[in-house]
């Protein structure tokens, strides 16, 4: 999901040939000495792996603790924020309130427009309708109108339901699971639903060139990890996934392992059902219409809504589905008017030409909000006035994000991450420079997933050893001393950011004013999403920002990031693909 | 005819011009920092697939060859795909509906400013330190001092405010034709099969004027205060003495002789403002959410879409190339002097 934080879809531009010359020089002096928490987290990591079945919930939570513990106290993540989403809706809509895996899983057919056939809304560009190619959640909120999956989030809200599915059924080992599709399902040109198109859409996401997620089905830590057999090069076998056609409605997969996750990694819309044979990118079928076809130009889903036109760039129509197996909507159509500009976004939301829109920071003011928080930690209520005269409903959601700087430990040393840990003021920050959009961070998981809960999350909060929400100087300069680092003799280090987010630029910039004069010198560079990272799999960043957001709320999901070997930078993008950490430097069998 | 003899060196010397940005192009795709392949790939691509699109794409071909294709490719108006923002779409058809929207924009863009620049720069230079020529001249230099995003965002912000019934009960939304929006792109399909539909032409006219007066405001300014010193040169001449000795009436010379010597300096003014054009429609494109090349542009350069901006770089060259040389023709028409500078 990294891909999300680019600003729109963004493709990582990975292989660029960039030489990593052998003879860096040694500037200064950064010794490899292995450290307990690399090993704790390694060790903690194959316990996750090793340890899959649902009997195991306990071993598992002790090593998600340890794995952010390990984090935390060799500080090769400083976690800054977790992303708030806010939402404003006019008085005469009335739609279902957002949970916290985001706008992109509503709907739209419970929402209700008043004195309107139709909803209104505002998207970020994108340029394809196809489920298995969606990366970002620009399509993915108008996929989710056209598709449907096997199960989904209702609204965004972290409990799985069944969608398609009738009922599920595990096998003791957990390894086959046995899906029942519900009855008298139609797509949009009037063909049943069967088996036949669970299995070809799977493949799809597994096997098509297109796809950009295959990981989520061959995968046991990101994703299904259904069964299957690989080519010399790493790819899949053509028809090779242990997926079976029992009959006409029941389909059985078969794991390498057992998985907690299978519901929750179903929810995907890369894991929309599409009718059998319609695009010809997996072996043994012709397809009946062209790739780029069915990416821009058609649909042909299970979903509330169906195709009526796409301008690239310009706007997306979707019509009503008066077939829809569930509750048919109430709205003719939906219209989204695909705009990126903040001052043109608002202007349009104020001309009352959007039911439901976001609004910049620069026209935001915390003082209009008259909100509650209800038992989710969501804050609900209204907003305003508006310039325009009108008073809108609000809704403030705890989203599963995390936004964080973090080192690459063969470049910064140590006391030189933990004292930018301890100059850090999460309050200060979250207050100051997000204008309060945003939510204090101490650890990488969520605390609306934090494995021991509410209360385990408060007293982790309670232990963050760098002082909660206040600068610790004193702390800095001391860790800074013991290594050597003085305000004279001061160690020199770099921060990257990436353009689109100016809040990590303010952020990176105040911490290079506190840091100056206890014995380290930040100095900021900015660059493009890609470029970001392309130096991080480099391995030559030093510290630098970014994000991760969760795509079903699993601890593991984001943890495996972690594993020390799996940080590897020589290693990306293929064989590794955690963060730019190089943790692996730190373990006894590396160094 | 040593004036044309002139023009047609003019115009082959646009010829290397198009080699040299055909050739910056290639290497920029090619031995750039970007791997076309990985860009298109994804991180999560394996060495086979990337070696079989490699094959797929020529890239294993001599330089040579892939420059004697790449050349011949543009030239015949065959401009790749896009790779990120309109995945594998031709960029052809990437023109086809954003190329429109960025030419309604110019041409407005354009005409503004000649009706209002020149008319304003003349009528001050033949009143020169007037009441007039005063208000005219220091509203030339706020035009031009005010930079376009702001001027852009202060329209949209008291626009938008106007919804309903504004000041004095003025509401832009209902003003001549309705309008749902002040952003957005103009649909441009008032061409129908049973003749021109007044209404979306009007529409369309209307949407697009904040954002043309924005783009041309710069050139307002300028006209207006070139205009005006070019009226006052040429009234100041020697020939206007003679002619006014003469017995010419007032309006005789003025239409007759003055204006023609003052579109002179003019030309190269007008047809410069269109090469800002080209840049500066990329902001106010972003601004108004007018999907055309200038927005495109900048998203294809900021997210790593080279052979997008490329082929876009290449059409936007091929402009300025031909705007030149509608400058050296106006030129040979309108002055004389051409050509006979030895």
């Amino acid at each position: 999901m990294l891909a999300l934080l680019g600003g729109s879809a963004s493709v990582g531009l990975a292989g660029c040939s960039a030489l990593l010359s052998e003879d860096e020089e040694e500037e200064e002096e950064t010794d490899f000495e292995t450290t307990e928490h690399a090993e704790k987290a390694q060790d903690a990591w194959e316990r996750i792996v090793d340890n899959p079945g649902p009997d195991a919930e306990d071993t598992r939570t002790e090593a998600y603790i340890e794995i952010e513990e390990a984090a935390r106290d060799d500080m090769v993540m400083l976690p800054m924020y977790h992303s708030k989403g806010e939402f404003f809706w006019y008085d005469n809509v009335d739609l279902p309130r957002v949970g916290a895996l985001g706008r992109h899983h509503v709907k739209h057919n419970r929402t209700e427009v008043e004195g309107d056939s139709e909803l209104n809304l505002i998207s970020a560009s994108f340029d394809e309708l196809d489920p298995i190619m969606s990366t970002d959640t620009a399509s993915g909120e108008v996929i989710v109108q056209l598709y449907d999956t096997l199960t989904n989030y209702p609204a965004g809200v972290a409990e799985v339901e069944n969608q398609l599915l009738e009922s599920f059924e595990t096998s003791d080992d957990g390894q086959t699971w046995t899906f029942t599709l519900k009855d008298g399902i139609q797509f949009h040109d009037g063909t049943d639903l069967t088996a036949d198109d669970v299995k070809y859409s799977f493949r799809r996401l597994a096997e098509s060139e297109f796809s950009e997620r295959s990981n989520f089905v061959t995968s046991s830590t990101s994703g299904l990890g259904i069964d299957h057999e690989t080519t010399d090069d790493g790819g899949i076998v053509p028809d090779s996934l242990a997926i079976d056609v029992v009959d006409e409605l029941t389909v059985e997969i078969t794991l390498q392992e057992p998985n907690p996750a299978v519901l929750d990694v179903l929810t995907h819309t890369g894991f929309s059902i599409v009718p059998e044979g319609i695009v010809g990118d997996v072996e043994g079928y012709d397809g009946e219409v062209s790739h780029d076809e069915f990416r821009t130009e058609m649909a042909n889903g299970t979903g509330p809504f169906e195709y009526d036109e796409f301008s690239p760039g310009e706007s997306v129509r979707l019509v009503r589905n008066d077939d829809f197996y569930g509750t048919v909507a109430s709205v003719e159509s939906i219209h989204w008017e695909i705009n990126e500009d903040p001052e043109s976004k608002f202007t349009y939301a104020m001309e009352k030409n959007a039911d439901f829109f976001e609004i910049p920071t620069s026209y935001y003011d915390a003082d209009l909000i008259d909100a509650e928080t209800d038992d989710n930690g969501r804050e609900f209520g209204t907003y305003g006035e508006f310039e325009n005269g009108e008073t809108t409903n609000y809704l403030a959601v705890p989203e599963l994000g995390t936004y964080y700087f973090a080192f690459n430990v063969t470049n910064v040393p140590a006391p030189v991450r933990k004292a930018v840990a301890y100059v850090t003021n999460h309050e200060e920050f979250v207050n100051d420079i997000l204008q309060n959009r945003g939510f204090e961070a101490f650890s990488f998981t969520p605390p609306a997933m934090w494995p021991t809960g509410r209360d385990g999350y408060q007293d982790w909060v309670d232990e963050w050893p760098y002082g909660v929400n206040e600068m610790d100087r004193d702390g800095a300069t001391e860790v800074l001393e013991e290594a050597g680092f003085t305000e004279d003799d001061p160690f020199e280090m770099e921060a990257t950011v990436y353009k689109t987010s100016p809040a990590f630029q303010d952020m990176a910039d105040e911490l290079a004013r506190r840091l100056s004069g206890v014995g380290i010198e930040l100095d900021t560079t900015t660059t493009e999403f890609s470029t970001l990272q392309d130096r991080g799999e480099d391995g030559d960043l030093e510290m630098y920002s970014l994000g991760w957001i969760w795509s079903w709320p699993d601890v593991a999901y984001g943890h495996f990031g972690f594993e020390p070997k799996n940080t590897d930078t020589s290693k990306m993008p293929n064989e590794a693909t955690g963060y730019y950490l190089d943790w692996q430097a730190n373990l006894e069998d590396e160094s | 005819m040593s004036r044309w003899r002139y023009f047609f060196k003019r115009l082959l010397l646009s010829v290397p011009v198009l080699f040299l940005v055909m050739t910056f192009i290639f290497v920029l795709l090619r031995m750039g920092p970007v791997d076309p392949v990985a860009a298109r790939l994804g991180p999560e691509a394996s060495g086979a697939e990337a070696e079989r699109m490699r094959e797929r794409l020529g890239l294993n071909d001599p330089l040579w060859e892939q420059y004697l294709d790449f050349v011949t490719n543009f030239l015949t108006l065959d401009l790749g795909k896009s790779w990120v923002i309109y995945g594998d779409m031709e960029v052809t058809r990437v023109i086809s509906f954003a190329g429109p929207p960025t030419l309604w924009l110019g041409f407005w863009a354009i005409l503004l400013p000649l009706f209002i620049g020149i008319p304003l720069g003349f009528y001050a230079g033949l009143r020169p330190n007037s009441g007039g020529d005063y208000i005219a001249s220091v509203g030339g230099i706020l035009w031009q001092a005010m930079p376009n995003f702001w001027l852009s965002i202060i329209l949209l912000a008291t626009l938008r405010k106007t919804k309903g019934g504004g000041w004095f009960g003025f509401d832009w939304y209902t003003f001549g034709p309705d309008i749902r929006s002040i952003t957005g792109t103009p649909e441009l399909a008032f061409v129908t099969a049973n003749g021109i539909d007044w209404g979306t032409l009007a529409s369309d006219i209307k949407l697009i004027l904040p954002p043309a007066l924005v783009l041309g405001s710069a050139s307002m300014a300028a006209e207006l205060r070139i205009g005006r010193t070019a009226i006052l040169e040429t009234i100041n001449s020697n020939y206007v003495e003679t002619a006014k000795a003469k017995g010419l009436t007032n309006r005789v010379i003025i239409w007759k002789h003055v204006f023609r010597n003052a579109l002179i300096p003019l030309v190269p003014v007008i047809t410069n403002e269109a090469f800002l054009l080209i840049g500066g429609s990329v902001i106010v494109e972003y601004l108004f959410n007018i999907n055309g090349l200038g927005k495109i542009f900048f998203q294809a350069t900021v997210q790593g879409d080279l052979p997008l901006a490329g082929a876009l770089l290449f059409i936007f060259t091929v402009v300025i190339i031909l705007l030149n040389i509608l400058q050296d023709l106006l030129y040979t028409i309108i002055d004389p002097r051409v050509g006979y500078e030895r």
